[in-house]
C-alpha cells in the first residue's frame, strides 16, 4: 500500500470488486439455532426447577416480567432501531391476545367440551395454545402492516398520533363486541345473530381463558424474541433500520428502501407484541378492551426510552426494573405512583440518553477496558495529536 | 486475483479507447428542469458525462447546483427532460433505485450516520446488492453469514485504501471533520457506483487537505473507473482537475466548456464579479 501524498492505493479497484464469494465462516447450517436451543433449555429448567405451585406470586411475577420484556424489546425495534415513534403497542398486544384467547376458548369448547386446561406438559392443549399464540402474532402482524403504511408519509408527532389512534380504535371496537357464549350447548346451537358482532365479551372482556401460560412458554418465546432482535440489530437489515433513524435522506442515497424498512419494523414488532398478548391472555385468564388503551402502550414506551434507544439489553433491564419496582412499592400503596414518576424524572435528568444509550451491556464493559488501555503508558502520537 | 486484475486492465483499456470518441456517453441528461411553485429552480439542464470523465458544476450560491444533484439522484422528480444512465432510463426512479442503478453521491453538509461505527457506515452502503432476506438473517443461515463476512472484508479493504482502517470501530461522529468528508466519499464508493456526484467535497478543508483531495478525486476516477461530477466553490481546484465545466446561474446554464473556455467567458465573469461598472 503506497503511503504519503496519495491516499488511494494501487490495488483499489481489484480490492473492491471481487467476483467470487470465497470467504470462510465457522459452523454449518445449524449453528444459528444454538442460542435458541440454549434459551429453551433454560426455560425448561426454570419450569421444572421452581416449586410446584405454578400460580404462586413469584412465578406469576416471573411470567409477567418475561412477557413485558417481549413487548418492550419488540417495541424497541420500531421506536429504538428504526426511530419511528409508535405509542400504539398495546393495541397490537390486544389484537394478538384476543385472537389467541378466542381460539383457545372456543377451540377447547368445541374440541373437549369445556374451557378448562386439557392435557399435561406439551399435551394437546399446549399445542392448541402455542398455535393460537402464533395466530395472534400473525393477525397482529397484519395490523402492524396496516399501521406501518402511514409511517411512510408521516413523521414524529404525527405518526405518534396515528399509532395512538390505532390503539384507541382497537379498544373501542372491542368494547362493541357481543357477549361471550359460555357453554358448549349454546355454542353448538349458535345463530348468525350471536356471531355478529363476534362474541368476545364486550366491555367486560374475554374471561375464563384456560391458563396455559407457564414459565417454559414465556421464556422460550422470550429467548426467540431476544435472539431475533439482536440478530436483526447486528445484521444488514438492522443497519438499514438504524440508518432510517439516523438520516432518511442519506439512507435513501445509500440505496436503503426506507419504505420497506419502516413497514418491516412495524410488522416484526407487531408480531411479537401479538404473541406476547397471547401469553398474557393465557397467564391472567382474561383480556379486556382496556388492555389496548394508551396507558399500557405508554408503559412500554417508557421502558424503551429508559433503556436507551436501540439497546436490547438496556430495554430488557428497564423492563425488569419497571415491572418489579411497582411490586416492591406495594407496601407504600398511596405513594407508589409518586415514587415511580420521581424516578423517571431523575432518570431523564441524569441520563437523558437512557440507561445504556445506544450500547449493549457487554459493549459498555469493552469500552471501559479499552479506555483503561489507552490511558495507560502506550499512547500513540497519533492519538495525542491536535 | 490475477485474472481479475487482468480483466480490469482490459476493461480500463476499453474505457480509455471509448472516452476518446464523443459517442460513449455514460450519463446523458437532456434538458431537465424543475420549478417549486413559481420559482424555476433549474431549467433545461443538459449534461453528457462520458465514462470515467471528471466534470465540474459551478455557479454562484443559490444557482441550483445542489438541486441538479437532487434531480439526478431522485430526491426531486424532474418536471421535464430525461436522464439516462448507460442504456437505462432513470426519469422517475426512487432515490434507492437510482443508487442501485449506479449513481452515488455525497452531501454538501455531511450526512453520515453518526451513531453507527465507521465500518458500519461503509457496510450499510456496501450491502445494497445483498440477497439475503429477513428470515435468513434471523436464523443466520450459512449463506447469510458468508455474505456478511464478505461485506465486512470488502468494507475494511475499502477503508484501508483510504487509510481509515484504524478508525473502523469508532463512531462516525467522533471522526475529525476532514475524516468525515473522506468517509462520505468512501461510503458513496461502497455502493459500487458508475457515477459519483461530489457536492462541495473541499468545503471547510485547509489548503493541504484540498491539495490531497484534488489528487484523491483523480485517483478515485482512475482506480474505480467512475465518472465524477463535482460541485465546488474552490475555483483553483475545479480548474485544475475538471475536464469540462458547466456554469449555472439562476438555474440556467450560462456556459459550458473546458476550464480555459469557461474562465474567459464574459458571462461567467459577469455572474461571479457583477455585470461591470456601467450597471452600478
Amino acid at each position: 500500500m503506497a503511503r504519503g501524498t496519495s491516499s488511494v492505493g494501487s490495488d483499489a479497484a481489484a480490492a473492491v470488486k471481487p467476483e467470487a464469494a470465497e470467504v470462510a465462516v465457522k459452523g454449518n447450517g445449524w449453528t444459528g439455532l444454538i442460542p435458541i436451543a440454549i434459551g429453551i433449555l433454560i426455560a425448561l429448567v426454570l419450569h421444572f426447577a421452581l416449586p410446584a405451585p405454578q400460580r404462586s406470586y413469584n412465578t406469576q411475577i416471573l411470567q409477567i416480567i418475561g412477557i413485558v420484556i417481549v413487548l418492550a424489546v419488540s417495541l424497541n425495534i420500531v421506536n429504538g432501531m428504526t426511530g419511528q415513534f409508535s405509542i400504539g403497542h398495546a393495541g397490537f398486544m390486544a389484537v394478538g391476545g384476543y385472537t389467541a384467547a378466542s381460539i383457545t376458548y372456543y377451540g377447547s369448547m368445541l374440541l373437549w367440551g369445556s374451557t378448562t386446561k386439557h392435557g399435561g406438559f406439551l399435551g394437546s392443549g399446549d399445542w392448541l395454545f402455542l398455535g393460537s399464540c402464533l395466530a395472534g402474532g400473525l393477525v397482529a402482524a397484519i395490523a402492524g402492516y396496516v399501521v406501518g403504511l402511514p409511517s411512510l408519509r408521516l413523521r414524529g408527532d404525527y405518526l405518534a398520533i396515528v399509532t395512538l389512534g390505532f390503539g384507541e380504535i382497537i379498544r373501542v371496537v372491542l368494547q362493541q363486541t357481543g357477549p361471550l357464549i359460555e357453554d358448549v350447548k349454546a355454542l353448538q346451537s349458535v345463530g348468525l345473530k350471536q356471531l355478529v358482532p363476534p362474541p368476545l365479551g364486550g366491555s367486560l372482556g374475554l374471561s375464563g381463558i384456560p391458563k396455559y401460560t407457564n414459565l417454559f412458554w414465556v421464556y422460550s418465546i422470550l429467548t426467540i424474541t431476544l435472539v431475533v432482535a439482536y440478530r436483526l440489530k447486528s445484521s444488514s437489515a438492522g443497519r438499514s433500520m438504524i440508518s432510517v433513524r439516523e438520516d432518511e435522506l442519506a439512507a435513501q442515497a445509500m440505496g436503503v428502501n426506507i419504505a420497506r424498512q419502516k413497514v418491516t419494523a412495524f410488522v416484526v414488532a407487531a408480531f411479537f407484541a401479538g404473541v406476547a398478548g397471547g401469553l398474557f391472555a393465557h397467564s391472567t385468564g382474561t383480556v379486556s378492551p382496556k388492555d389496548a388503551g394508551f396507558q399500557q402502550s405508554f408503559d412500554y414506551v417508557i421502558m424503551t426510552v429508559l433503556g436507551g434507544r436501540g439497546s436490547i439489553s438496556g430495554v430488557t433491564l428497564a423492563a425488569i426494573f419497571l415491572t418489579v419496582l411497582p411490586e416492591l412499592l406495594r407496601d407504600f400503596e398511596q405513594y407508589r405512583l409518586i415514587v415511580y414518576a420521581l424516578l423517571l424524572i431523575i432518570m431523564m435528568l441524569v441520563r437523558p440518553q437512557g440507561l445504556l444509550g445506544i450500547h449493549e451491556v457487554w459493549e459498555m464493559f469493552n469500552r471501559r477496558r479499552r479506555k483503561a488501555e489507552v490511558s495507560g503508558s502506550d499512547v500513540s502520537p497519533a492519538e495525542v495529536g491536535p | 486475483m490475477k485474472s481479475l486484475t487482468g480483466g480490469l486492465a482490459a476493461k480500463s483499456g476499453l474505457i480509455a479507447g471509448g472516452a476518446a470518441s464523443s459517442s460513449d456517453v455514460l450519463l446523458d441528461v437532456r434538458e431537465i428542469g424543475i420549478s417549486f411553485g413559481g420559482l424555476k429552480a433549474v431549467q433545461k439542464f443538459s449534461l453528457r458525462l462520458p465514462r470515467a470523465g471528471l466534470y465540474g458544476l459551478i455557479g454562484p450560491n443559490g444557482a441550483g447546483k445542489t438541486t441538479v444533484f437532487n434531480l439526478l439522484t431522485g430526491v426531486y422528480q424532474p418536471d421535464s427532460g430525461e436522464i439516462q444512465l448507460g442504456s437505462q432510463r432513470l426519469g422517475q426512479g426512487k432515490p434507492h433505485e437510482i443508487t442501485a442503478a449506479g449513481i452515488a453521491r455525497t452531501f454538501q453538509n455531511i450526512r453520515l450516520f453518526p451513531s453507527l461505527s465507521v465500518l458500519d457506515n461503509v457496510r450499510l452502503a456496501g450491502q445494497l446488492h445483498n440477497r439475503h432476506g429477513l428470515l435468513s438473517t434471523v436464523i443466520r443461515t450459512r449463506g447469510y453469514r458468508c455474505e456478511e463476512e464478505l461485506l465486512r472484508q470488502r468494507s475494511l479493504e475499502l477503508l484501508q485504501i483510504f487509510e481509515l482502517q484504524d478508525r473502523a470501530d469508532e463512531l462516525a461522529s467522533n471522526l475529525s471533520y476532514g475524516h468525515q468528508r473522506k468517509l462520505e466519499i468512501i461510503r458513496a464508493l461502497a455502493t459500487n457506483p458508475k457515477v459519483l456526484l461530489l457536492d462541495e467535497p473541499a468545503a471547510g478543508l485547509n489548503p493541504q487537505e484540498k491539495l490531497a483531495l484534488a489528487e484523491s478525486i483523480r485517483q478515485i476516477r482512475d482506480r474505480f473507473q467512475v465518472a465524477v461530477l463535482l460541485i465546488e466553490h474552490d475555483m483553483p481546484l475545479v480548474m485544475k482537475i475538471c475536464e469540462r465545466i458547466t456554469v449555472l446561474e439562476y438555474g440556467i446554464t450560462i456556459s459550458e466548456g473546458t476550464p480555459a473556455e469557461v474562465q474567459n467567458d464574459p458571462r461567467v465573469i459577469a455572474a461571479y464579479l457583477g455585470a461591470g461598472l456601467e450597471d452600478a
